[in-house]
C-alpha cells in the first residue's frame, strides 16, 4: 500500500532536488521580479509619501506573473519528460501526486518571493515586516493549489500558455484582493489587518479543499 | 485462467476509429505479441490494456477485476512500458527507481536488485539524462517490474535495446504473462506463444508462430 503522505513527500522531493540540480525555474524567475521591479521603480515617480500605496500594488503583479510562470512549468516540465503517466500508473493517489506538485511549486515561488520582499524593500523603501511577510506565504498557498490544478488541466492542450493565464487569474483575484488589502495595511494604510488575514486563511482553506476533490479527475482521466 | 478477458473493446479517437471489436483471452503466464503496421492500434490497445487509457466501449477484466473501475488496484499488478521512457533527467538512475518504489508501495532495496537485472549496475549513480537511450529504455523496463507485476505490458520494447534485447526480455517476461507489441516478427516469434495481428483497428485473428514463420 502506498502511504499518501509520503508520495506527496516524494514528490516534492523530486521536483525540488530537480531544481536544485538544473536550476531551470528560479534564477530565471528571480531575475523576473527583480527586472519588474526596476521597471516600476523607472516607470512611476516614487518617493517616500507615494511608496507604501505603490508597492502593494507592485508587488502582487510580480508575484502573479511569477506564480503563472512557476505553476505553468510545475506540470509542463512532467508532459515534456512525458513522466506524468508513468506516476500516474502506479497505485499512489492522484491528490497526493497533485498535492506533492503543488508543494513544491509552491516553495519554489517562496524562494522567489525570498528575493522580491528584499529587493521591494531596496527599490521602494517600504520595510519588509512579518506582517507583511505571512500575508504574501498565505496567498502562496491558495495560489499554488489553484495554479497548479490549472496547470495540470492545460498541460496536455496546445495552447496551454495562453489558457492557464485566463483560468487561473480570474480566481486568483480574492487572494490578490484579501492578500493586497494586508500587505496595504501592513505598510501603513488603515483598515483591518486581521480580517484580511482571516479571509486569506478562509480562502487558502477552501481552495486547497476544492482543488484536492478535483486533482484526481483532473489527473485521472 | 484467463488473467486478461477482453470483450469488444473499441476506441475513437474523434470520428477515427483506432480499434474496433477486439475480443481477447490471455491465459496466466501466457506471451502474447501484438503486431501491425503503424496506426494499426498497438498502442490504443495496449495503454488500454494497462489502464492507461479507457476504451470507448466494451468490457475489460483483468485479474478478475473490471478494468474500467478497478484501476487503482490492478496498477499495482500492471507493469507498462510506454513508448517513451518518461524518466526524470536530472536524477539518477537509482532515485528514478527509488522515487517509482514509493509510488509502488515497495521497498527500496528492490532498486539494486532490479538495476542489476537490467544491466545498469555500473550507471546507477548517472543522470537518467546522460545515459544514452537504450539505457533509458532499459531502466523504464526497470521501473515497469520493480513492484513485480503479475501482467506485463511492453509497448515496443526493443527499440533502442541493442542486440542482446531479445535475451534481457526474455529473462524479465519468465513466469509473467506478457502483452508485447513490436514490429519485430523475429522476436515477437522468440518471445511469445501468439500474436494478434491488427490492421486498421481490427484484429486479423491469432495466428501461430509458424504462420508467422511462413
Amino acid at each position: 500500500m502506498t502511504n499518501s503522505f509520503s508520495v506527496a513527500v516524494a514528490v516534492a522531493r523530486k521536483d525540488l532536488t530537480a531544481e536544485w540540480r538544473t536550476r531551470e525555474l528560479v534564477p530565471a524567475l528571480a531575475q523576473f521580479v527583480v527586472l519588474a521591479l526596476v521597471i516600476a521603480n523607472f516607470g512611476f515617480q516614487i518617493d517616500a509619501h507615494n511608496a507604501p500605496s505603490i508597492a502593494p500594488g507592485v508587488l502582487w503583479f510580480a508575484l502573479v506573473f511569477a506564480g503563472l510562470v512557476a505553476f505553468g512549468r510545475a506540470f509542463a516540465a512532467e508532459r515534456e519528460q512525458a513522466s506524468l503517466e508513468a506516476m500516474l500508473m502506479t497505485p499512489a493517489s492522484p491528490v497526493a501526486i497533485f498535492a506533492g506538485k503543488a508543494l513544491a511549486a509552491a516553495l519554489l515561488l517562496v524562494v522567489c518571493e525570498a528575493v522580491l520582499l528584499p529587493a521591494l524593500a531596496l527599490f521602494f523603501g517600504t520595510p519588509i515586516s512579518a506582517p507583511i511577510v505571512a500575508a504574501v506565504l498565505l496567498a502562496t498557498i491558495g495560489m499554488a493549489a489553484l495554479g497548479c490544478l490549472f496547470a495540470a488541466m492545460v498541460a496536455r492542450m496546445r495552447s496551454r500558455e495562453l489558457l492557464l493565464p485566463l483560468l487561473t487569474l480570474p480566481l486568483w483575484i480574492p487572494f490578490i484582493v484579501a492578500g493586497g488589502h494586508a500587505v496595504q495595511v501592513a505598510m501603513g494604510a488603515s483598515g483591518s489587518y486581521d480580517q484580511a488575514l482571516a479571509l486569506l486563511l478562509d480562502f487558502d482553506i477552501l481552495f486547497v479543499v476544492l482543488t484536492s476533490l478535483a486533482a484526481r479527475f483532473v489527473l485521472d482521466e | 485462467m484467463s488473467i486478461v478477458v477482453a470483450n469488444g473493446l473499441t476506441h475513437w479517437f474523434g470520428s477515427e476509429v483506432a480499434l474496433e471489436s477486439i475480443d481477447l483471452a490471455i491465459d496466466a503466464g501466457e506471451h502474447m505479441a501484438v503486431l501491425g503496421e503503424n496506426g494499426a492500434g498497438k498502442t490504443t490497445l495496449l495503454r488500454i490494456l494497462a489502464t492507461a487509457a479507457r476504451p470507448t466501449s466494451g468490457r475489460l477484466q483483468i485479474m478478475g477485476l473490471d478494468a474500467l473501475r478497478e484501476r487503482k488496484r490492478l496498477r499495482a499488478r500492471i507493469g507498462f512500458v510506454a513508448h517513451a521512457p518518461g524518466l526524470y533527467p536530472a536524477l539518477s538512475a537509482t532515485e528514478n527507481l527509488e522515487f517509482f518504489c514509493i509510488l509502488q508501495g515497495v521497498r527500496k532495496t528492490k532498486v539494486a536488485e532490479t538495476l542489476a537485472l537490467v544491466g545498469l549496475s555500473e550507471v546507477a549513480k548517472r543522470p537518467a539524462g546522460q545515459l544514452s537511450r537504450g539505457m533509458q529504455q532499459r531502466l523504464a523496463i526497470g521501473r515497469a517490474i520493480i513492484h513485480d507485476p503479475k501482467l506485463l505490458v511492453l509497448d515496443e520494447p526493443d527499440a533502442s535495446l541493442g542486440s542482446d534485447a531479445a535475451d534481457l526480455l526474455a529473462a524479465l517476461m519468465r513466469d509473467r504473462t506478457v502483452v508485447l507489441a513490436t514490429h519485430d516478427h523475429a522476436l515477437a516469434n522468440r518471445l511469445c506463444q501468439r500474436t494478434l495481428v491488427l490492421r486498421h483497428g481490427r484484429s486479423l485473428g491469432t495466428p501461430t508462430r509458424l504462420h508467422l514463420v511462413q
